[in-house]
């Protein structure tokens, strides 16, 4: 076993001196195995571990270790040993219904490939339009943001989502999961919902809004399951039966493989979507949930989830406390809700990620279970449990070293691994920030 | 004035006017010559009624008293009715033709109207005509509707006019009617850019008229003479006219009575009923108010969606609505009442009733129909009052006025009489017997008649009869029947008072008819009283206590007190020269820092100071927000035109809005209120103080604070993200610099105009025309003299290193640059010519020119000695603003006190009022926050906010305003319930005017929309 090497070392093992990161190569393949010792393990499923040691291989991890145990290594292994001198490994957190690798600059219409054409695209598949060079990434990566769920957006069925990593040359390297389920936009009742907002933040009223148009836009929703169930159904018997990609595309959620994702905020449209999918026999998350609280015994009862789509939003009436928003998550767990926390609104600011849950945890959430929801929850939600959002063995190694907790400002990210693979933490702000400098370096003739 | 002015602004009324086309046909004569005797007479308001006999004559009163009538005079025998002064309506408004743009003489603003006059359109509908004198309405004020200036107003008598005759005049020329409505298509899209307008205008007025003055006294002026403007024309003419401002809610009320002191013009306002939410305000501001009778609809609360939608504000408006008037009175306002914005005139009693139930005394209920509109319209000696001389206008009724059994039976209208509703026989009410001529009935079998006004039913057996068609008149009854019980087909009834029974006939379809009788059957009459009583308000008037400011969830009955206090053991975060002190202390008093420094030199407490321990807990100045859009009124942004200097931000402020609060418990004391973005040279921006609750909303204002003005780069101002349909100059950022430049040279070409004219003596300045006073480039030619601030919307280096240049060229030095996310790639140029840099901490990749935005670039900026502060342009950020400020510690590693300083002292150092706030020091004002923990760290709590010394948030007040929100929403949606019975809005509804227009004013989200960036 080699001895100590300061984590510097590790470092210069990527190339350096380039320009931004949407420009740099991708990371290679793990190919040592990594050995993390002295540190202070968050593992998320298996508490906190002071001074212990993480092993990863091939891009997964193989051992969470106390203390005083000594690492097992695979046969014939020459590992690369880093002694973080107490500090903290996270699992790294995972940014749910966002719009990373769909969106590069919100308001260029040409940078946008989150909104497909019509009401009901359920065929479209999220991860088919991420773009692996999007500067987008590499800057959540740097706040320790390792992995993301993108969302398609627009009209009542507007896609399938993705779960991704966030270091990849190609699409295929990128997914962790493709298909995770579909997303419906459970209609709001007429004056309702939020619009005009960007993102997957919940449906709005229909446009057409008449006192009944909600019911008749939650038809259509019901209408495209049934639709999808006679295709199964008919396909089943006869496989010469012509396919239908949107009808396709709903197998999964029909057979409960996947749960279908639900854009709903208020109370009544909680419920309804709720309802709704008890009797379609579908498993249900709800997105949004500004109302879960109220109808938590049935959320509890039915199982369903909620994907708190940011903490940092103005209470949704003029009426609410003004902490409204922030104790939301602190009040689902209190009321036996899972639940986990999205960043809401554009993809350029998920980095914030972990100020939400801070935020969260300042106004009364348990801070690890606070850590939990941008990490474990997410993934447990999102069907990606078997691979990301703790330490543990079995485990992707997409996790990352820092010098405090993520919660806090003043907390720098050292290192982070995805799948093993060692990440460049810059991007292209940090080499703005760098050639910037030089500028006034120069000008003051140093 | 003009002479021609003067002449149309008499009262016109004469008697029966001669005018008019030649008769077809002998000319009719009307004696109109009466005497109305009998009648209990109740003079103005507050006189007891007196038996006197009215001799009108020619339509005028000629003789009040107790003579006995002329002999000339017809009799109008008024046993057992009163006749009260006719009723003025104020406010009616009238569709006048718009002015044709296209012509020479117009102003360039179709929203300026002036030149029109309301006798130019179609005065009153028959219809209103009909249901303002059933009110008992006989004078009604007419006013053009459109426009910012919109014309003047004539009163005119509730006349039916025939092809002969016009409604009469009683005064040609009342009011100048005006509003602060916006364009569809143009400037001013905003509430702002209206103000402006009309302030711009009626300076024109002037302006005009003087040049006028000056043409007359001097022939050789006239090569420099403005270009002749019937519009600017009708506004010099009118100055000796009061403003009349129509106005959606009771902000815009003291906007416009700000704008008419401004103009020294005497103002009535034509209310919007909530007036009674800003009552300090309107009664310091001496206002008049019209006052609309009407109570918005009991908010839709029947589902709990629904009532999840209603605030309560929305509630307490709707449940204090009819104490308006009463609250209004009692702070000394004068009211004068009108029917306007009442979806249904009918329902006008019914609230002067309810209005009466809060409070108000008939005398003033009389007063606010009668004198009170009359003298506003400088027609008392014409009406108002019964007085020899005056018009014969009157309202007789049938039973005391504002009583619900009162009836009005007939309005005199200039000395005509116009029948509203003949007595109706009572004696036909009651049960009866149907004696004779029901086929086959005998005494025991009698069919059952009850008669309640226009309700008839016929009880056979079991059985009822159709009744159908029921018409009734002073004496009779007729009604079509059917039923099988009667035999075949429908009869006809007709039925008269015969002493003590009914008689009439009955009337089959072939033609014969037989006699009916029916008597008085022994069923006490008690369910008509019921029904009459259905019709008045049921609920008790609701409690006449002080309402909080602002009227919601979050206001306070009484502002907090000033507060001495001391922080004692805390972290001190001073903002000053002297960094973070551990275990330190801060002393308030009146409002002011008395010390803050290490605890150990505290000095000893005076009595009665507020001792908080404040060990593990964080001080700081009051954050604050360089760049904030909060508690704006309809529309940040004059998008209108490409330059807007004139508008100004203070003239909108919101008091109202939540977000103040939500702000104030993020530790927010002051804002710098800015304009949006869409323009190159946007409006005036106004620094802010976080006074949320103050009466009066001008007071949040901070005196003395440094003049701004937003002005924009790059995308926005090109509306390159496709705001706007036309093509506007600027396009291309070369556009917007070459706009900039020319608008800086006429500023010093303004500038040097006026300056020329003030240096002249008076006597010279009478041989020239005067300049004239422009809004706009007043406004830019203070930033050229360096009394104004710009804060520029900036992201990119060239326009950033453009405006550089720009004003190193012409002298002074920018404010601000706002946003500047790339000025980390210009610092020196910045350090140089602006006071500093306010951008966000870390927003990025929202538009094309924010792509090379990085979180690093506060830091860069701060390391190249630029001031730099972090602001919100949110609602939402602005809760939060000291975590933003952590963001520079997190990229670019600045000291935690610097960042810090980055949203207290350098915004306070950008917005020139360093000397007063911003950091912790001795002598400045008292904002402070009180924090749990680090506040640059996310687990910090703002606990306590001061603002001037006073605490404007606690944790416990907040606490205490969370329980009462549910208490009073719990109170007032059960009331709503209740009054509402549960309805629900259905599909096509026309909404309630009054929240149809709530609806309009709500938050503005800058975030979202890219013009506010």
């Amino acid at each position: 076993m080699h001895p100590f090497r300061s984590l510097v070392v590790l470092f210069a093992v990527t190339t350096a001196a380039l320009p931004g990161q949407d420009l740099l190569p991708k990371a290679a393949p793990q190919g040592q195995v990594v050995v993390l010792q002295n540190a202070m393990l968050h593992t998320v499923t298996g508490g906190l571990v002071l001074g212990g040691t993480l092993v990863f291989a091939d891009g997964v991890i193989t051992a969470v270790l106390p203390a005083d145990a000594p690492p097992k290594l695979p046969e014939g292994a020459t590992p690369l040993v880093l002694d973080l001198q107490g500090k903290h490994v996270f699992p790294g957190m995972i940014a749910a219904a966002s719009q990373l690798g769909l969106v590069e600059l919100g308001m260029v219409r040409q940078s946008n490939d989150s909104d497909e054409v019509g009401e009901a695209s359920p065929e479209t598949l999220a991860v088919v339009a991420v773009n692996p060079d999007s500067t987008l990434l590499p800057v959540a990566r740097a706040n320790g943001v390792l992995a993301a769920i993108p969302f398609p957006v627009g009209g009542l069925l507007p896609g399938r989502a993705s779960a991704i990593q966030l270091d990849g040359w190609t699409n295929a390297d990128l997914t962790v999961r493709a298909d995770v389920g579909p997303i419906v936009a459970w209609p709001a009742q007429a004056g309702g919902g939020e619009r005009g907002r960007r993102g997957p933040r919940g449906a709005a009223a229909p446009e057409d809004a008449g006192a009944n148009a909600h019911q008749k836009a939650r038809q259509r929703i019901d209408d495209a399951f049934t639709a999808a169930r006679a295709w199964l159904t008919a396909f089943t018997a006869d496989p010469t039966t012509p396919i239908d990609p949107r009808h396709q595309a709903l197998v999964p959620a029909r057979r409960r493989e996947v749960p279908v994702f639900a854009l709903a905020n208020e109370l009544e449209q909680i419920e309804s979507a709720v309802l709704w999918a008890r009797d379609r026999d579908l498993r249900l998350v709800v997105v949004g949930g500004r109302d879960a609280a109220k109808c938590a015994d049935l959320l509890r009862e039915r199982s369903v989830p909620v994907v708190v789509t940011g903490v940092h939003r103005l209470p949704a009436r003029d009426d609410l406390a003004y902490d409204e928003p922030f104790t939301l998550p602190k009040l689902l767990g209190d009321l036996g809700v899972q639940f986990c926390i999205a960043p809401g609104g554009e993809a350029s600011n998920d980095r914030n990620l972990p100020y939400h849950a801070a935020t969260a945890a300042a106004f009364g959430l348990d801070r690890d279970r606070a850590y939990a929801a941008i990490s474990h929850d997410v993934a447990t939600i999102f069907g990606i449990g078997d691979r990301l959002g703790s330490l543990a063995a079995g485990k992707d190694a997409t996790l990352f070293v820092a010098d405090g907790h993520p919660f806090e400002l003043a907390t720098k990210i050292e290192l982070a691994f995805v799948r093993g693979r060692q990440v460049d933490l810059r991007s292209k702000h940090t080499e703005l920030a760098k050639k910037y400098r030089e500028r006034y370096r120069q000008l003051r003739g140093k | 004035m003009t002479f021609r002015a003067a002449l149309l602004f008499v009262a016109v009324v004469a008697s029966l006017p001669a005018q008019g086309p030649p008769h077809n046909g002998p000319q009719p004569v009307d004696a109109g010559w009466f005497a109305l005797v009998n009648a209990r007479v109740v003079t103005a308001p507050g006189a007891a009624p007196e038996a006197v006999t009215i001799v009108v004559r020619d339509g005028r009163i000629a003789a009040v008293g107790t003579d006995a009538p002329p002999a000339g005079a017809t009799a109008i025998d008024c046993t057992g009715l009163v006749v009260w002064p006719g009723f003025v309506e104020p406010f009616y408004a009238s569709d006048v033709p718009a002015l044709d743009p296209n012509t020479t003489d117009q102003h360039w603003n179709t929203m300026v109207q002036a030149q029109r006059h309301a006798l130019d359109g179609a005065l009153v509908a028959t219809a209103d005509r009909e249901a303002l004198r059933a009110l008992g309405f006989t004078t009604v004020a007419v006013a053009p509707s459109g426009g910012v200036l919109k014309g003047t107003a004539a009163v005119v008598l509730l006349d039916e006019p025939t092809p002969e005759r016009k409604p009469r005049v009683v005064r040609h020329t009342a009011y100048a009617a005006a509003s602060l409505q916006t364009s569809r298509d143009g400037y001013p899209d905003s509430e702002m850019g209206a103000i402006a307008l009309l302030r711009q205008t009626l300076l024109d007025g002037r302006w005009y008229e003087r040049c006028q003055r000056a043409l007359a006294a001097d022939a050789t002026l006239r090569a420099k003479a403005p270009q002749p403007s019937a519009a600017l024309q009708a506004v010099a003419d009118q100055q000796s006219l009061p403003l009349w401002f129509d106005v959606q809610d009771e902000l815009q009320a003291l906007r416009t009575l700000r704008i008419a002191a401004e103009a020294e013009r005497a103002a009535v306002v034509v209310g919007s009923g909530m007036e009674f939410r800003r009552i300090d305000a309107l009664a310091a501001a001496k206002a008049r108010v019209v006052l609309p009778l009407h109570f918005p609809d009991a908010p839709d609360v029947a589902t709990e969606n629904a009532a999840e939608r209603v605030s309560l504000r929305q509630l307490q408006s709707w449940e204090q609505a009819p104490t308006a008037s009463k609250r209004l009175l009692d702070a000394g306002i004068p009211i004068a009442w009108t029917t306007a914005r009442l979806r249904d005139r009918k329902d006008f009693a019914k609230n002067v009733r309810e209005a009466i139930a809060c409070g108000v005394s008939p005398t003033q209920a009389l007063a606010a129909l009668t004198t009170v509109p009359a003298e506003w319209l400088g027609i008392a000696d014409h009406c108002g009052t019964i007085a020899t001389g005056k018009l014969a206008n009157f309202v007789v009724t049938h039973g005391e006025l504002f009583t619900p059994k009162c009836e009005v039976r007939e309005v005199w209208v200039g000395g005509v009489r116009q029948v509203v509703q003949a007595a109706k026989d009572r004696g036909l009410d009651g049960s009866w017997s149907w004696l004779t001529g029901f086929p086959g009935t005998t005494p025991a079998t009698a069919p059952a008649i009850a008669i309640t006004g226009d309700k008839v039913t016929v009880q056979v057996g079991d059985a009822k009869l159709e009744v159908s068609g029921v018409v009734r008149d002073a004496t009779s009854l007729a009604c079509r029947l059917a039923g099988k019980e009667l035999g075949d087909g429908p009869f006809w009834l007709r039925v008269w008072r015969n002493d003590a029974a009914l008689a009439g006939t009955l009337t089959a379809t072939d033609g014969s008819s037989r006699p009916f009788r029916a008597s008085a059957a022994t069923v006490a009459d008690g369910p008509k009283d019921q029904a009459k009583a259905s019709d008045e308000p049921k609920n008790p008037a609701p409690d006449l206590g002080p309402l909080p400011t602002p009227l919601g969830g979050y206001g306070d009955v009484a502002l907090p007190a000033v507060q001495s206090f001391a922080i004692v053991g805390c972290t001190l975060w001073t903002s000053d020269g002297r960094g973070v002190l551990r275990d330190g202390a801060l002393v308030a008093r009146d409002g002011k820092i008395v010390f803050a420094g290490p605890r150990g030199e505290m000095p000893s407490l005076r009595e009665g100071t507020l001792e908080i321990n404040g060990r593990g807990k964080h001080v700081t100045p009051g954050l604050i927000d360089c760049h904030s859009h909060t508690g704006i009124s309809r529309g940040v942004n004059e998008g209108g035109q490409a330059v807007t200097a004139e508008v100004r931000i203070e003239d909108v402020l919101d008091p109202d809005d939540v977000n103040w609060y939500r702000q104030l418990a993020g530790g927010v004391t002051l804002v710098n209120q800015l304009h949006g973005s869409a323009n190159a040279i946007g409006g005036q921006s106004r620094t802010t103080k976080n006074r949320f609750g103050v009466a009066v909303p001008d007071a949040m204002h901070l005196d003395g604070a440094p003049a701004g003005m937003k002005w924009a780069l790059g995308e926005n101002p090109r509306r390159a993200n496709g705001s706007g349909p036309n093509p506007r100059y600027p396009n291309t950022r070369m556009g917007v610099e070459a706009l900039l430049r020319d608008r800086l040279a006429a500023a010093i070409a303004y500038r040097r105009e006026q300056a020329g004219y003030e240096a002249l003596a008076p006597a010279a300045r009478a041989r020239v025309l005067p300049p004239r006073r422009d809004l706009e480039l007043e406004a830019l030619a203070e930033i050229v003299a360096g009394t104004r601030r710009v804060h520029c919307h900036s992201y990119r280096q060239d326009e950033i290193f453009m405006l550089c240049g720009l004003a190193k060229e012409h002298g002074f030095k920018i404010g601000t640059f706002q946003h500047v996310l790339e000025g980390y790639k210009v610092a020196d140029a910045i350090a140089q010519n602006a006071v500093g840099a306010s951008a966000f901490s870390d927003w990025w990749a929202f538009k094309l020119e924010v792509q090379d935005a990085i979180p690093e670039n506060g830091a860069i900026l701060h390391e190249a000695g630029v001031v730099v502060s972090f602001n919100s342009d949110s609602n939402e950020h602005a809760r939060r603003l000291n975590t933003e400020a952590g963001k520079a510690v997190k990229y670019g590693g600045v000291a935690p006190h610097e960042a810090l300083c980055f949203v207290t002292r350098n915004p306070a150092i950008q917005l020139g009022i360093f000397d007063r706030t911003g950091s912790l020091t001795a002598g400045k004002d008292a904002d402070v926050v009180l924090w749990s923990a680090d506040p640059l760290e996310y687990e910090a709590r703002c606990e306590a906010t001061w603002v001037d010394g006073r605490p404007l948030f606690t944790l416990a007040r907040d606490a205490e305003k969370r329980a009462n929100v549910r208490r009073e929403r719990q109170r007032l949606v059960q009331k709503a319930l209740a009054a509402g019975k549960g309805r629900t809005a259905k599909e096509g509804d026309k909404k309630d005017a009054y929240w149809a227009a709530e609806d309009m004013t709500q938050d503005y989200c800058c975030r979202d929309c890219e013009g506010g960036r």
